[in-house]
């Protein structure tokens, strides 16, 4: 037998420069890093300007003009109707709590499993998940019949004599999501005080006092560092279980109904993969915009996308696998109003919506995300990750409008088409979420100088034979 | 020992700074009285200093021990002051609270564990600390505290180890 | 007050209903269910605590209209009162009713999507009354503003009113004394109502009847509705 090799071309391996790649294997002295962020809250151009004011005034519009019509007039303003007594605040809902699990995925999950690209984006992706509750938490206000008693859901000692019902998943989801923005705001604040006491030493005037008092006295002594770091353990460990339990409880809500499409025991998971999906998309969406419109490209560089590109591909394989073990299981089991649900989203008025939600989350992250080219480029990931998020919508749109439009009763059966003012509504609270978000990346520190540099400290070049390979030490 | 001058030496580089800490123990400057200022964590076996006590586990934990109470009184004792069934169900369902315990244990323990790095580092105080904005610029702060005749020593003795600079650091208001 | 040993419980018999709609007309005077017109009606907000469902059976030309008056089924284990948060609908161990508590509401609308039925009604705005609709206002019951939940209350102001009457009267309830809105108004009299726990009363004779069954029996929420059908119209 003889050993026969087609005669290839021998070509060596480029020597790539691994620094170009890794940030932490660029390192750069610190007042240089401390520079470049510091930079970055300080761009307040033109572009800037026009952002905020433009998103103002949708805010002012959707939160103001269009909720407080609503708020005066009734909820028949917006365009639910019976059967379908939910519409798209209830959409938008689930929708912002899903963009709210990227941050905590990016820095509690990233952290606990020692993913060290995580380093530069936590801080942009935990303030996303800031910002996406409190768009989240606005919606159950805006969809409540009688918003002004609101409070009433707040376990209180009150003359009412009434305590709230703990059976009723909306408690369930009132007190997971307090939880959930409380922790993850801390979560925020916490590797944030040494950033901010950088900003402080390095900052006059009424930023100085902003970030004098953000900072609480920090020094940088090693207790401090010691106690922080253990509260970051701690919070890493612990917010993980509560972001699961948050989308899970969401999606509770509509679990624990008798309504066909809805009682299905798949739906916490199914949900929080979703959560996830369209929340790590978000998070590449925005760092896209972020290190365009911010002179970010040393700390975030083609690498973290890659690695966030995976992340997404992962999420959708993810996705797939629990829609299509849902749909399956309503298409098999035979009952005629699931037999209904399936033709109504196959063929009925959400058909189109439905198979652009299959496109957009099926086929174009699986034909395009695996290809390295496109995980790196700016404008297909951006694109895809846009994708990915109207999709994640229109699912969430179909579960929530779609399947309140079929019941067991034919003579139940309904329409329901959202009205201008619940797509005012909607638009509004999305120029908040950007609103916050551009206002906050000018005060904020966006990126974590304390946690790269020390990523760039326990980085180094090894030497395995030929190649110069990439070792991390531990330093705890 | 009241006739003594704190000092802050600063430092570029992590290498040097364990053997000057040694030089300072070796001219009986205790732990105690060095503090390692830095803008980056060095943990203690990094640096060769003992290991702080940590309080902060027991903290959280107590916090989510007033979290699990809470959703106790939640869960069973607002039931109890003022009855009201639904749907058939008991009128202290068990699954139901089980997602309440849940929640609001770990809202304790979030919650305690933020006030815990609070108390424990004393924050917040502005009040006047030795300090130097260059910290946040990659140096490592020495602060240590000497009897007043060896100041002019250890000055020359840490800027031959390859300290930048050893003053008397002002006093920040932070 | 004590726990009550009635069982209230309504028979519709769906062999005799015409689809007349005058109980629907007589749930609305006396509730006082606002009328909300018919560009809203053609929305689905129409407020009805009690209307007729028609289904077409059979194929053209033979071809029957069959109906079934519907409204809230006052489940022993009702879906809505559980997803509440604010306990607006709970079981009252009063009267073994389902109750909304109108004060009580703030409009999440859980209830209504939870309802297998459908059986609950919203005002999506502030109810209108115009002349000569506000003279005929039932003062014993109270008129509900925006963003709060309603549904059918098995009439219970007149359940009410015949327990007042028969303890003035010293007497216990007698089969008969409460008569909801929509059987009083039924031409055919095909809707009774009374106490399932009296043996004698003509709801427990009904009940028994093999023509009886409950909607949506399968999902175990025991609605207090008793359906009559023969299965054809020509039975009785």
């Amino acid at each position: 037998m003889s050993v026969e090799t087609k005669a290839a071309p021998l070509v060596w391996p480029e020597e790539e420069d691994p620094r170009e790649e890794h940030l932490l294997l660029d390192p750069r002295p610190r007042a240089e890093l401390n520079q470049i962020v510091l930079d970055a809250m300080h761009r307040t151009g033109f572009g800037f300007w026009a952002a905020v004011t433009v998103l103002s005034l949708l805010v002012l519009i959707g939160l103001g003009g269009a909720w407080g019509y609503q708020i005066y007039k009734g909820m028949g303003v917006a365009g639910i109707r019976r059967p379908v007594y939910w519409g798209v605040y209830i959409t938008n809902f689930v929708f912002w709590i899903g963009i709210s699990h990227s941050g905590t995925f990016v820095s509690a999950i990233l952290r606990v499993f020692k993913a060290e690209f995580r380093r530069p984006i936590t801080r942009g992706s935990e303030m996303m998940t800031a910002f996406a509750l409190v768009v989240a938490g606005m919606y159950p206000l805006i969809h409540l019949g009688r918003t002004w008693r609101f409070y009433w859901m707040v376990p209180y000692p009150n003359q009412r004599q009434l305590w709230p019902n703990f059976h009723s998943p909306l408690m369930w989801d009132m007190l997971a999501i307090f939880t959930y923005v409380i922790g993850s705001t801390l979560y925020l604040y916490l590797p944030l005080i040494p950033d901010v006491a950088m900003a402080r030493d390095h900052s006059t005037g009424w930023r100085h006092k902003l970030y004098r008092i953000l900072a609480l006295g920090w020094r940088g002594t090693e207790a401090e560092w010691h106690h922080l770091k253990t509260a970051i353990t701690i919070f890493a460990f612990a917010i993980i279980p509560v972001m699961f339990s948050v989308h899970t409880i969401v999606s509770w809500d509509f679990g624990m109904t008798m309504k066909v499409g809805w009682h299905s025991s798949i739906f916490g998971p199914y949900f929080v993969t979703g959560a996830i999906f369209s929340g790590v998309s978000a998070v590449a969406t925005v760092l896209l915009i972020v290190r365009k419109t911010m002179k970010l490209e040393y700390f975030l560089r083609p690498e973290h996308f890659d690695a966030i590109g995976k992340l997404i591909l992962i999420f959708s394989f993810a996705w797939t696998y629990f829609f299509f073990s849902d749909y399956l299981t309503e298409w098999y089991g035979g009952e005629a109003v699931g037999k209904e649900l399936i033709t109504f989203q196959a063929h009925g008025p959400v058909a189109p919506l439905w198979y652009l939600m299959l496109i957009m989350n099926i086929a174009i992250p699986w034909l395009t995300l695996w290809n390295r080219r496109v995980r790196r480029s700016t404008w297909w990931l951006f694109l895809v990750t846009i994708g990915v998020n109207i999709g994640m919508y229109i699912e969430r749109y179909i579960i929530v409008t779609g399947f309140l439009q079929r019941n067991r009763l034919p003579f139940d059966w309904g329409v329901y088409n959202p009205s201008l003012v619940e797509v005012l509504i909607s638009i509004g609270s999305l120029s908040l979420f950007m609103l916050l978000y551009v206002v906050a990346s000018r005060f904020i520190p966006l990126v974590p100088v304390w946690e790269v540099q020390e990523g760039q400290i326990t980085h180094s070049l090894r030497r395995i034979g030929r190649a110069l390979v990439p070792s991390v030490a531990e330093l705890e | 020992m009241n006739d003594t001058t704190v000092l802050m030496a600063l430092v570029d580089d992590l290498a040097p700074v364990p053997d000057m800490l040694d030089t300072l123990r070796e001219n009986g400057i205790g732990d105690g009285d060095i503090a390692i200022l830095s803008g980056v964590p060095y943990p203690e076996r990094v640096l060769g200093r003992p290991m702080n006590w940590e309080r902060l586990p027991l903290i959280s934990a107590s916090g989510a021990l007033v979290g699990f109470l809470t959703s106790m009184f939640l869960n069973a004792g607002t039931p109890m002051l003022y009855s009201i069934y639904v749907g058939g169900q008991p009128l202290i369902p068990l699954p139901p609270t089980a997602v309440l315990t849940f929640e609001l244990t770990m809202m304790g323990l979030l919650v305690s564990t933020f006030l815990g790095v609070l108390w424990e580092s004393t924050f917040p105080t502005f009040g006047p600390k030795y300090y130097d904005p260059r910290i946040t610029d990659g140096e490592i702060g020495i602060v240590f505290r000497c009897p007043a005749h060896q100041t002019g020593e250890m000055g020359t003795a840490l800027m031959a180890q390859g300290a930048q600079e050893v003053t008397e650091p002002e006093e920040h208001v932070l | 007050m004590t726990e009550t040993t009635h069982r209230w419980t309504m028979a519709i018999d769906l062999d005799r209903c015409t689809g007349c709609q005058a109980c629907v007309v007589a749930c609305h005077a006396e509730n006082n269910v606002p009328v909300v017109g018919e560009d809203e009606v053609r929305m689905g907000r129409a407020m009805h605590w009690l209307h007729i469902e028609r289904y077409w059976v059979g194929e053209y030309p033979n071809i029957q209209a069959r109906f079934i008056p519907m409204m809230c089924q006052q489940c022993e284990n009702a879906p809505c009162e559980p997803v509440c948060p604010v306990f607006a609908t709970y079981h009252s161990q009063v009267e073994d009713l389902n109750i909304q508590v109108y004060n009580r509401c703030i409009g999440t609308r859980y209830c209504a999507n939870n309802c297998p039925y459908i059986a609950r009604t919203f005002n999506w705005f502030n109810p209108e009354f115009p002349e000569p609709l506000n003279e005929q206002l039932n003062p014993d019951v109270t008129v509900r503003k925006r963003g709060i939940m309603e549904k059918c209350t098995f009439c219970i102001q007149r359940i009410h009113d015949a327990e007042h009457v028969a303890e003035i009267e010293g007497r216990p309830v007698q089969d008969g004394d409460v008569q909801p809105a929509c059987a009083q108004s039924c031409p055919t009299n095909a809707i009774v109502f009374g106490d399932l726990n009296d043996p004698n009363s003509r709801i427990s004779q009904l009940a028994g009847s093999r023509r009886s069954s409950r909607l949506l029996e399968e999902l175990g929420t025991e609605p207090s509705v008793i359906y009559l059908s023969g299965g054809d119209a020509h039975v009785s």
